[in-house]
């Protein structure tokens, strides 16, 4: 009787053992897992802001209001009588129609070392030497834009075969000092850049609707960019919330083959 | 950003083996104690490249802890992705005695792994040499002096670190097929304590600097008194002096890679140089601020902006820019090329020791 006893509890605690073996290598692979989600997480949002501060949001598990000056290069694109475009087109082909542009020039962004800061409705935001530092910031940003000119015509050709309508862009460029830092409330937070660099970018892809012209940079870009670019002076314009008026020019290719 | 092995994206070796000289062998062998990797057949026509970069990562080091020399490897190869040197690093370690989980800690996070505050220290402080984004600075250096760590041990890990840049560059440009003993293996775990106490070693002898004339001096200087000092001059010197490409061209990819960092010291010797050679302060401004120039010769023209691409990038981005490059130059240019930046990215980081001591 005893003998049985002590194998019935021999064999409890065995199960007992067991059982607990079982979940502690169920919660070490729940663990695993979640490290290893965090860790691709963190791959992620290495191409939204820099390494820095993605490491100080992961080092004090909360996000730093920590901002910091730097010197950036804008640049602000928007399709040209998108609205219109917008009214003709069914929700379905008209969200197709713009993923598929972003996707191409987000492409063309990320290999000419920029980044997209933000997208604006049909528009978007992309930075040159925010995420890391690039000493040949503006060059990237010209080159960019002329690479999204030529992408832009292969889109064009691409839709057209689906009997989409074409699209037309126009880009504003400045360089100049940037406040850079995580922005947003407790709901909504992202990497992003403010200041008068930013608006007068903006401002200034506005302005090519005035001259007609598709690329149109400030006298910043003009004096740090390679002289090989074509650039062509526009007549001064005076710009909303922005003193005198800033001369501009319009980029019309570039000489180094 | 680090990246686990798993996740690294790595494109095919284009380059095929060819016959090596026996003396090459023999030296690489030296280097690496006895062991002829498969990749060293692929370099083995420009021998500079073949013999140097197994010799700069030889543990030629006479103050820093030896067991911090391949968790600074595991670290950098993670911060550059490269699946060749980072699968390479990680069998040392399971070999010289770690288990799997603790290489996994290192892996996950630094700030979680089972090492002392001055190793997690060191091994943030050469992970970063490796990142370069921010420089580091002298409070940087400050700290691990506040850790007890002596000036000869922080310039060694420096080199540990800028030497893993170098080897990181060359397999991942090049695309090493990764492939690797597992350690799992029985004959592995019998041989492991033996394997272990060869690949351990032991510090070399101090030493005092040897005849250091040439670019980067400094760099060179600030390693007085580490064998590590004398391997550098001599990878300098060979990679300059080696016929391939143009010494030029070569200087020219320093000064970029140079700017590109922001090491003012390693642009500024270059540009020395390049002056030497018949390219004057204008025109090297002109390149380095364009990155290209009517005065460029067709190569530099390729080489000059490639230079740049290898600062910082995407595994396939750089594969592919680079299996491009080789349809433009011959297979030596290429390997030359590839050793250039290589050394450059490496050298333009350890310059920090002159910046932060």
């Amino acid at each position: 009787m005893l003998t049985i006893a002590l194998v019935a509890l021999a064999a409890a605690l065995g199960w007992l053992a067991w059982r607990s073996r079982a979940r502690a290598t169920a919660i070490e692979n729940r663990l695993e897992d979640a490290a290893r989600e965090l860790e691709r997480l963190q791959n992620a949002f290495a191409r939204f802001a820099p390494l820095d501060v993605i490491e100080g949001i992961i080092e004090r598990r909360g996000v730093s209001t920590r901002s910091e000056i730097k010197e950036v290069t804008v640049l602000f694109a928007d399709l040209k009588g998108f609205t219109a475009l917008a009214e003709q087109l069914d929700p379905g082909r008209l969200v197709a129609l713009l993923n598929g542009y972003f996707q191409v020039m987000g492409r063309v962004v990320a290999e000419h070392r920029g980044h997209l800061g933000k997208f604006l409705g049909d528009g978007f935001l992309a930075l040159f030497g925010a995420l890391e530092p690039n000493p040949w910031q503006t060059n990237d940003a010209l080159h960019a834009a002329l690479a999204m000119r030529d992408a832009l015509t292969d889109y064009n050709r691409r839709t057209q075969a689906d009997g989409l309508p074409s699209l037309a862009m126009c880009f504003g460029i400045h360089r100049g000092p940037v406040v850079a830092g995580v922005l947003g409330n407790s709901a909504l937070m992202e990497y992003g850049v403010i200041g008068r660099t930013v608006n007068l970018a903006a401002r200034v892809e506005r302005l090519t609707r005035v001259h007609d012209v598709d690329i149109l940079v400030t006298e910043a870009v003009r004096d740090t960019c390679d002289a090989r670019f074509r650039l062509r002076a526009m007549p001064a314009v005076e710009l909303k919330g922005v003193p005198g008026a800033p001369p501009t020019f319009a980029v019309e290719g570039f000489d180094g083959g | 950003m680090s990246d686990s092995i798993a996740n690294i994206e790595w494109g095919e070796c284009w380059l095929e083996p060819t016959p090596m000289p026996p003396e090459l062998a023999a030296d690489i062998r030296r280097a690496l104690h006895g062991v002829l990797p498969a990749w060293s057949a692929r370099l083995a026509t420009v021998p500079w490249v073949a013999r140097e970069f197994p010799r700069l990562s030889s543990k030629s080091i006479a103050h820093m802890p030896l067991d911090l020399w391949e968790m600074i490897g595991l670290v950098v190869s993670q911060d550059n992705s490269c699946r060749y040197c980072y699968g390479v690093t990680r069998v040392l370690l399971r070999v010289l005695g770690y288990d799997a989980a603790r290489v996994q800690q290192l892996e996950r996070d630094l700030n979680l792994a089972d090492v002392s505050p001055g190793d997690h220290l060191a091994l943030d402080f050469a992970r970063r040499i490796s990142h370069a984004n921010p420089r580091l600075s002298a409070p940087d250096y400050a700290r691990l002096r506040e850790a007890g760590y002596s000036k000869p041990v922080i310039a060694e890990i420096a080199y540990c670190a800028a030497t893993n840049v170098c080897a990181n560059r060359i397999a991942t440009l090049l695309a090493f097929p990764p492939g690797f003993t597992p350690v799992e293996r029985v004959a592995m775990r019998l041989l492991r304590p033996l394997v272990a106490r060869r690949i351990r070693g032991k510090l070399m002898q101090p030493e005092p600097l040897p005849p250091n004339v040439g670019p980067c001096a400094d760099v060179v200087a600030a390693l007085d008194g580490s064998p590590a000092a004398r391997v550098l001059r001599t990878a300098i010197d060979e990679a300059l002096a080696s016929p391939v490409l143009p010494r030029r061209t070569k200087l020219l990819m320093l000064a970029v890679i140079g700017k590109a960092l922001g090491c003012a010291y390693s642009e500024r010797e270059a540009s020395a140089e390049l002056a030497q050679a018949g390219l004057g302060p204008a025109d090297v401004a002109e390149v380095l601020t364009n990155l290209g120039s009517p005065k460029l010769d067709r190569r530099e023209a390729l080489l000059v902006p490639f230079a740049r691409e290898t600062v910082r990038y995407q595994v396939p981005v750089i594969q592919r820019r680079t299996r491009e490059l080789s349809q433009q130059l011959t297979r030596d240019e290429l390997i030359e090329a590839v050793g250039i930046a290589s050394l450059a990215n490496g050298v333009c980081r350890l310059s920090i020791l002159l910046e932060t001591c």
